[in-house]
C-alpha cells in the first residue's frame, strides 16, 4: 500500500522530468536539427526531417522519455490507475450517488460504443477512458499535467477558448460535444449562466464526475448525456452554438466527417460551430514531432487528422465564414514559442449559413457514410 | 547495426537499435522515481526532527524546487553536455585500418 505523500512524490518527480523534456530536451532536438537541416527547411517533408531526426542519439531520448514517462504517470507503483484502484470505494461514494439519471445526468447503458473508440487505449490509460467506474477521475487528474508547463493555470486554456467563442456573442443553446469529465463545458455553463448548455460523451465514467462537479458547483444550466458526438439525437436546428474541446483528433477522418454533418443539422440557420483543437503545424519540424507523438501516446486518429484539408471539407459539408487560426494557450504561449514542446492548438470555426428564407443552405452533397 | 523490430518480444514500443537500452532506460527511471520518493520521505522526517529542535540549520526548498533540481541533475546526462574543455566525441586508439577492420 503507498501513502498519499508517496504517491503525489512520485507524480511530482515525473512531471518535473515531463517539464525537463519540454523546456530543456525539446529545443536541443529542434537546434540538433535545424543545425543540419542545410538552408531551406520551409521545404521539408516530414519524411525529409525523419531522415535527419530520427538516428539522432538525442531523439532516441526524447522519443523514449515521451512514451515511457506517460506510462509511468499510468501505470506501476506510482501510477494513477493504481492510486485509484486503491482508493476505489471511497473515490466513487459521492460520484456513484443516485441511478445516473436526474436532472443533471442521462447515462445510457445500452449505447454502443464504437469501435474506434475502445479498440485502443488512449493516452496510455489502461482500460481506455470508459472501461472503469474510476476512469472519469483517472483521466481527469491526468489531464492536469497533459500540457506541463500550463501547470496550475490549465484551466484557463478553457476559459481562454470560450472568451474567444464570447467575442463573436453570446451563446443561448450550446452543445459541447465530447465533453469528457466536464472540463470544457464548466466555463460555458459559467460564463453563459442564461443559455442551456448540453455535454456529450461516449464515456459513463467521465459524465458521471462532470455531473458531479456540476451539481457541486450549483449550476443549474447544464446537462450531460450519454451520446455519440456523431450522432447525438437532438432535433433538427436545436443550437446557437455547437463546440468541442480536443474531440476532433481523438476520431477517425471519416467521424469527424460525421461529426461536423451532425453538428450542421443540429445548428440553427447561422448559428456557429467552434472547435478548439490541434491542426496548425507550421514546420515540418512541427508536424513530424506531432505525428511522432501521436504514436507514442496512443492516438492514432491524430495523424489522420492532422492531415484533413478542414476548409475544403467544411465548405463541402455546406458551412460558410469558415476560419482556422492558431490559438494562444497562454499569454506568452503560442506559435511562436519554439523553444518548449507544445501542441498546435488551433480553432477551428464555421457558421451554418442563413437562406433566402432564414433556412440554411442544403449542403453540398450528402455527407459520406463509412 | 541493424534497427530491432519496432515493438518488443512484450509488445511495447522500441526507440534504440539494442532493445537493451530500452529496458534499462526503464530500469534506471524506476530507480529515479523510487529514490525521488524515499527522498521525499527523508524530507519529512528531517522535517519533525527540525520541528522539535532534534535537528539544526536544515534547510527545505520547496518540493518542487527540489523535484526540479534532482531531475534536471539525474537526466542532464543524456544531453551529452561537456562539462570541460578539451577533446569532444568517441575516443580510439585504433589505427584507422583496424578501426575500418572492426566495423566489417
Amino acid at each position: 500500500m503507498i501513502t498519499e505523500r508517496s504517491f503525489e512524490a512520485g507524480q511530482r518527480f515525473l512531471l518535473s522530468a515531463k517539464n525537463w523534456w519540454t523546456s530543456e530536451l525539446y529545443p536541443r532536438l529542434r537546434a540538433e536539427y535545424e543545425a543540419r537541416v542545410g538552408t531551406n527547411p520551409a521545404r521539408h517533408t516530414v519524411a525529409d526531417v525523419a531522415a535527419i531526426v530520427e538516428d539522432l542519439t538525442l531523439y532516441r531520448y526524447f522519443a523514449w522519455l515521451e512514451r515511457h514517462l506517460q506510462r509511468m504517470k499510468y501505470s506501476g507503483t506510482y501510477g494513477l490507475t493504481r492510486y485509484y484502484d486503491l482508493k476505489r470505494e471511497t473515490a466513487l461514494q459521492d460520484l456513484n450517488a443516485g441511478d445516473g439519471s436526474d436532472e443533471i445526468l442521462e447515462l445510457n447503458p445500452d449505447l454502443k460504443l464504437p469501435h474506434y473508440y475502445t479498440r485502443i487505449d488512449i493516452h496510455q490509460h489502461p482500460g481506455g477512458v470508459w472501461s472503469d467506474d474510476v476512469a472519469g477521475l483517472v483521466y481527469e487528474h491526468g489531464a492536469r499535467s497533459t500540457t506541463p508547463l500550463l501547470g496550475a493555470s490549465h484551466a484557463d486554456l478553457h476559459t481562454r477558448f470560450t472568451e474567444w467563442v464570447a467575442a463573436g456573442g453570446s451563446p443561448v443553446k450550446v452543445l459541447d460535444l465530447g465533453c469528457g469529465f466536464g472540463k470544457s463545458t464548466q466555463p460555458f455553463y459559467s460564463r453563459f449562466p442564461q443559455a442551456s448548455v448540453e455535454g456529450v460523451d461516449l464515456s459513463a465514467p467521465c459524465l458521471r464526475l462532470a455531473a458531479h462537479t456540476a451539481r457541486n458547483s450549483g449550476a443549474m444550466n447544464i446537462r450531460f448525456r450519454q451520446r455519440d458526438a456523431a450522432h447525438t439525437g437532438y432535433s433538427d436546428a436545436s443550437f446557437d452554438l455547437v463546440t468541442s474541446t480536443m474531440l476532433l483528433h481523438e476520431t477517425p477522418p471519416a467521424v469527424v466527417e460525421r461529426v461536423f454533418s451532425e453538428a450542421r443539422r443540429v445548428l440553427e440557420a447561422g448559428g456557429r460551430m467552434i472547435h478548439l483543437d490541434f491542426h496548425y503545424l507550421p514546420d515540418p519540424f512541427a508536424r513530424f514531432m506531432h505525428y511522432g507523438h501521436a504514436r507514442r501516446n496512443n492516438e492514432p486518429y491524430m495523424q489522420p487528422v492532422a492531415e484533413l484539408d478542414l476548409r475544403k471539407l467544411l465548405l463541402r459539408e455546406g458551412f460558410g465564414d469558415v476560419q482556422i487560426e492558431p490559438f494562444r494557450e497562454a499569454d506568452d504561449m503560442g506559435p511562436e514559442r519554439r523553444d518548449i514542446w507544445r501542441f498546435p492548438w488551433t480553432v477551428i470555426s464555421a457558421r451554418k449559413p442563413r437562406g433566402r428564407s432564414g433556412h440554411a443552405k442544403p449542403a453540398a452533397r450528402a455527407p459520406k457514410r463509412r | 547495426m541493424k534497427r530491432a523490430s519496432k515493438r518488443g518480444a512484450g509488445g511495447e514500443q522500441l526507440f534504440f537499435d539494442d532493445p537493451a537500452v530500452d529496458g534499462l532506460m526503464g530500469v534506471v527511471m524506476a530507480l529515479a522515481t523510487e529514490h525521488y520518493v524515499l527522498r521525499d520521505r527523508l524530507r519529512l522526517l528531517e522535517e519533525q526532527l527540525a520541528r522539535s529542535g532534534h535537528i539544526h540549520g536544515a534547510e527545505f526548498p520547496s518540493p518542487q524546487e527540489d523535484a526540479e533540481a534532482f531531475t534536471a541533475e539525474l537526466l542532464r546526462p543524456l544531453l551529452g553536455i561537456q562539462e570541460s574543455v578539451s577533446a569532444g566525441g568517441q575516443f580510439s586508439l585504433k589505427s584507422k585500418s583496424n578501426r575500418r577492420r572492426s566495423k566489417r
